[in-house]
Formats: C-alpha cells, structure tokens, sequence
C-alpha cells in the first residue's frame, strides 16, 4: 500500500504525459474473439531505491480473460492483485512481459479500461454529476457535449442516485459514494471495469446490497469486470471465475470456474446455499488460509462464519 | 441550508429524510449575545479591580480610561492616521506575500526541482526569528515604510509558501490516480485536481501568514523607529507612562488581528465546505 502510493506520488515528474491511446481505431479487427485481455508472462515489482532492492510483487502472470466475463481475483494482502490490475490500468508498467488488450499492448490508461476505487477517489469539491462528469470530459473529441448531460443522467439513474446529482460526496454514505464510482466508471462506456476492492470500505448489509446491484447493473452494460477483493464469498457470488493468487512473489495458484446460475442475487434461489457454493467456499479457504499464515503445513479450523 | 441527506445507505427507496423542528428566530443571536454580555461583565471586573486599587495605577488603569483614551485618541488625530498606516502597510504585505508565497509554494510542491533548491532557504527563513533582520533591514532600508513593509513581507511570505508546498505534495494519490483513468492531461491533473486539492491548504497558509505578518508589523514599527504605525503609538505611550493609551493600542491590535482571522475563517469556510466534513 505504501509503495504504491509514494509510486503515484512520483508520477506526474517522473513520466511524460501519457498518450491518448487510440484503443477503438487501431483494434486489430477479431484478434481473438474470447481473448479480451491477454497478459503473457508478467512480472511486476517496486524498486526501492534507499535500500537498493526491488520487491517482485508478481512473477510470472500469465492470464486470459474473456469478452464479458467477471473474474474475480483473490488473495492474501500484499500478494499484488492490485499490481496486477494497475498494470491492466496502464498505471504500473511490467517489468518484463506483455498486457494487451483486444491484442494492443497496454501503454497508459485509455478510454476501453475504467476504475473503481476501494477509497471511492471522489473529488470531494464536485457534486455528484459533476465527479461523474470527470470521466467524459477529459479525452477529447469522444463524447460531444451534448451527449454529456443523458449520459450522465443514466449512469446515474442505473446506479440508483437519481436525485442526488447535486449533493456532494461527504454528504452521501459510503455505499452510495460508491456508487457515484461506478457511475462514473460506466458513463464512458468502457469495455472492461477494473474494481479494486469496491466494497471493502462499506458495511456488510451494504455490500450485499451493493454487490447484488452491481450484478444487475453488468447483466445490463456486458462490461467485462476484473474484481479484487479479498472476501472469499464475494468473489464466488460475483465471479465467473476466480483466480487465486499466492503470496510474495504473486503468482496464479489456480484459476477456478464457478459455474453457479445467474443472476446469484435471487431471493427464491439462493447460491450461498447451494452445495456447489460451500464446496468452492472449502475449496479456496483451504488455498488461502495457508496462504494468509505463510504456511501451509498449520492445521486450521474448518471454514466458519464470515471469511 | 439543509441538504436532503438520506439516511439509508442502500438506498433503493429512500424514506422521508427531514422533519421541521422548530427554533427560536433569535438563536442565531444568541452566540453573538453571549460574547456581547461575556466581554461586558469582563470590562466591568476589570473596572471594579482597578477602583480597589490593589493594583499601581500606573500600569493597570480602569477600563473606562482606557476606553475613554480611545475615544480621544481618534478624536484628536492621534490614532487614525497611526492605525490606517498600520493596516495599510500590513495589507499591502500581505498581499506582496501572497502573490510571492502562493505561486513559489506551487512550484515548489510539484517540482522536485524547484523544491530542492529553494528549500534549505526557504527552511531558513521561516525558521529564524525575524527581530533578527532588523538591523540588517534598518541597515539597508533605513527607518520608514520600506523596512516596515519589507519585514511584513518576510514574516508573512514563508508560511503560505511551505502550506502551499504542503497542499501540493499531499494530494490523494487515489485522485491521481483516477485522474490517470479518467483521461486528464498534465495540465488538467494541476487545474482540475492538485489546485482545488490545494486551496484550503492556501487558505491556511495566509491565515498564518497574518498571525506571522502582525508580527512582523508590529516589530518593525517597534524597533525599526520609522516614527509611525500602532507600534510607534505603543512605544510613545509607553515612554510617556500612558498606560491607558497602552491598554488602548493592544485593544485595537486585538480587534484587527481577530477580525483579520475571522474574515479569513469565513472564507475557508466557503473555499472548501467539504474539508471539515470530510476529515472527521
């Protein structure tokens, strides 16, 4: 955490502005149809140069992830599943390895990839419509003006905040700042959403609430989504698949499919209790929780209530 | 002013959120009216005090005097053109100070550059204590407004500078970091983010700034003999065993550097509603 923080910190000297990626026109036309993300062989790490030492945060990535999928990345803290998903972002550059995205290597962000913030990263001095706004009048030329207004009014009408354009963030909860977030995230039309432990700031009730919306809200916009979070049921409910990343250095410990029915947020049919939900739930507690104490070979309680 | 809050976070249907209560019309009063009774009953004690005699009049005299050395004083032309100089001198540094100190804090906090050079000196001299220049500055300057000013200035320029340093350097990363994925230029990340991220940061500076800048104003005018300003009228009365008009000038210094503040609370209160809220 802290290192990534004096990273950006560090940016705005350290590296020219960033290219306006012309993601939509130099596409390769159906490269891989499936393949919307492609990342071969990535490793990541911060150098620290006090100590003259670089912390490998990733080795060795190598990950597809398909057109309109949701997969969902677990791990233990530190493992680099943020590394990973700011290196998608185009934030972190790999130390070695390729990220393409619909086959175009990732240099810096661009319009196909938005964010969601664990700590909302709302400017605190705009209203609602306005921090929704920043996400569409920054790169020019792709969304006239005029479109501006409809847009925004329907990335908020879906995240449920009609109403609130004209609040400010701090007067809103943190469920429906996050929401702000994902409004802002959608109102560009991304192709794929990057959500970097949205609901980890936000109380439990709310986070049931607030997940079963967002898999509302994906069933209608198809965004492919990259999820981290470190809660073993919220990937499983969320995901399409979950890829489980190891400790220091990351790397994939294995990448499993959930096949539960959609939508899993459904009040006659409950996944969280069905047998397929308790088994992945046994399934990944056991990968983790060895993971969390650093070994495996500790005998751990059985999965009990929360994760 | 009440803003529709709702209180339910989940939201789906928010609920009826604000009830009426009803309040006295002269509650908004009721602070003022209580300084007003507070300072009276302080005025008063004081009076009674000194009528006890306890204390050598010489230095502690009864507050109607002091009140009525005021009266005086603007009557007769003592105080007036002593307090405009004073205010005059001081709000001309201070807005020297800010139109140095804000765009060099700036620079400062997003070069590293900039930052590396100017800091050891700009260290320095908010560090030292600046009764320290005034030989230097009497020596160059001479006695007068150019010395008086000039001091204003150096008190009060290198606190805006080091808040504005500090705003600059201590932006949300994470707002940096969504205005990467949002798309913002160079210039739009300093436009759109660093600067309004920064303005309370401003705001505090120059707060600072006057609490230095009074300083500042008033040692010049005290030792720097330039025969003019509020500080020149403390000296004088002080020569002349004039305690009232001593009592007299102190109060009117404490009046213009309340008010001063005040006026500057008042404005980063409507520079940056979302601060106080935001840090609880």
């Amino acid at each position: 955490m802290v290192r990534l923080g004096a990273q950006y910190t560090d940016r705005p000297a350290a590296e020219p502005p960033e290219p306006s990626q012309p993601a939509e026109s130099s596409r390769p036309v159906e490269a891989a149809e499936s393949a919307l993300i492609e990342a071969v062989e990535v490793s990541a790490g911060y150098d620290n140069r006090r100590e003259r030492t670089r912390l490998i945060a990733l080795r060795d990535i190598s990950l597809t992830v398909r057109q309109g999928e949701f997969l969902a990345i677990v791990g233990p803290s530190g493992c680099g599943k943020t590394t990973l998903i700011n290196m998608i972002a185009g934030f972190v550059k790999p130390l070695s390895g390729t990220i393409k995205v619909r086959g175009v290597e990732v240099d810096g962000p661009g319009s196909d990839r938005a964010m969601v913030f664990q700590d909302y990263a709302l400017l605190p001095w705009r209203t609602v419509e306005r921090n929704v706004e920043f996400a569409v009048e920054n790169r020019r030329g792709r969304i006239p003006k005029q479109d501006r207004e409809r847009r925004i009014a329907d990335a908020l009408s879906l995240v449920g905040l009609a109403g609130f354009e004209r609040s400010f963030p701090h007067e809103l909860s943190g469920g429906m700042r996050q929401r702000v977030g994902i409004a802002r995230a959608l109102v560009g039309e991304p192709e794929i959403l990057l959500m970097d432990e949205p609901f980890g700031a936000v109380d439990a009730m709310t986070r049931e609430a607030m997940q079963a919306e967002l898999e509302k809200i994906i069933a209608k916009t198809g965004q492919t989504v990259l999820f981290i979070t470190h809660s073993i049921d919220e990937a499983i409910t969320l995901g399409d698949r979950i890829v489980v990343i190891s400790n220091r250095p990351g790397t994939i410990q294995e990448i499993i499919d959930v096949n539960l029915p959609r939508p899993r947020f459904d009040e006659r049919n409950d996944v969280r209790r069905s047998a397929r939900f308790g088994e992945i739930r046994a399934h990944l507690w056991d990968l983790l929780s060895g993971e969390a104490l650093g070994a495996k070979s500790i005998p751990v309680a059985p999965p009990g209530g929360e994760s | 002013m009440t803003r529709v809050v709702p209180n339910g976070s989940t939201g789906t249907q928010p609920t009826p959120q604000v009830e009426t209560i009803t309040v006295s019309r002269f509650a908004p009063f009721r602070g003022v009216a209580f300084t007003v009774v507070n300072l009276t009953l302080f005025f008063i004690l004081w009076e009674l005090i000194a009528r006890a005699g306890v204390i050598n009049p010489l230095f502690f005299p009864r507050s109607s005097e002091v009140f009525s050395a005021l009266y005086r004083g603007f009557e007769d032309g003592t105080i007036l053109p002593q307090l405009t100089h004073s205010i005059t001198n001081f709000l001309i540094g201070l807005a020297i100070s800010a139109a140095i100190g804000i765009p060099v804090g700036l620079l400062m906090g997003a070069s590293r550059i900039a930052d590396l050079i100017l800091s050891p000196y700009v260290w320095a001299m908010t560090s030292l204590p600046r009764v320290a220049l005034i030989p230097l500055l009497i020596l160059i300057l001479g006695f007068g407004d150019a010395m008086q000013l000039t001091i204003i200035v150096l008190s009060a320029v290198f606190p805006i500078m080091v808040n504005c340093m500090a705003g600059v350097k201590t932006v949300d990363p994470s707002l940096l970091r969504a205005g990467r994925v949002f798309g913002t230029s160079q210039s739009e990340t300093y436009i759109k983010i660093i600067l309004p991220f920064t303005l309370p940061f401003v705001i505090s500076g120059v707060n600072q700034g006057i609490a230095r800048g009074l300083v500042g104003m008033l040692i010049g005018e005290l030792l720097g003999g330039g025969g003019n300003g509020l500080g020149y009228l403390l000296d004088r009365a002080g020569e002349q065993f004039d305690a009232p008009m001593l009592y007299a000038v102190l109060l009117l210094l404490a009046v213009m550097s309340v008010s001063l503040i005040q006026a500057m609370r008042w404005l980063e209160e409507r520079a940056a509603p979302w601060r106080d809220i935001t840090r609880t």
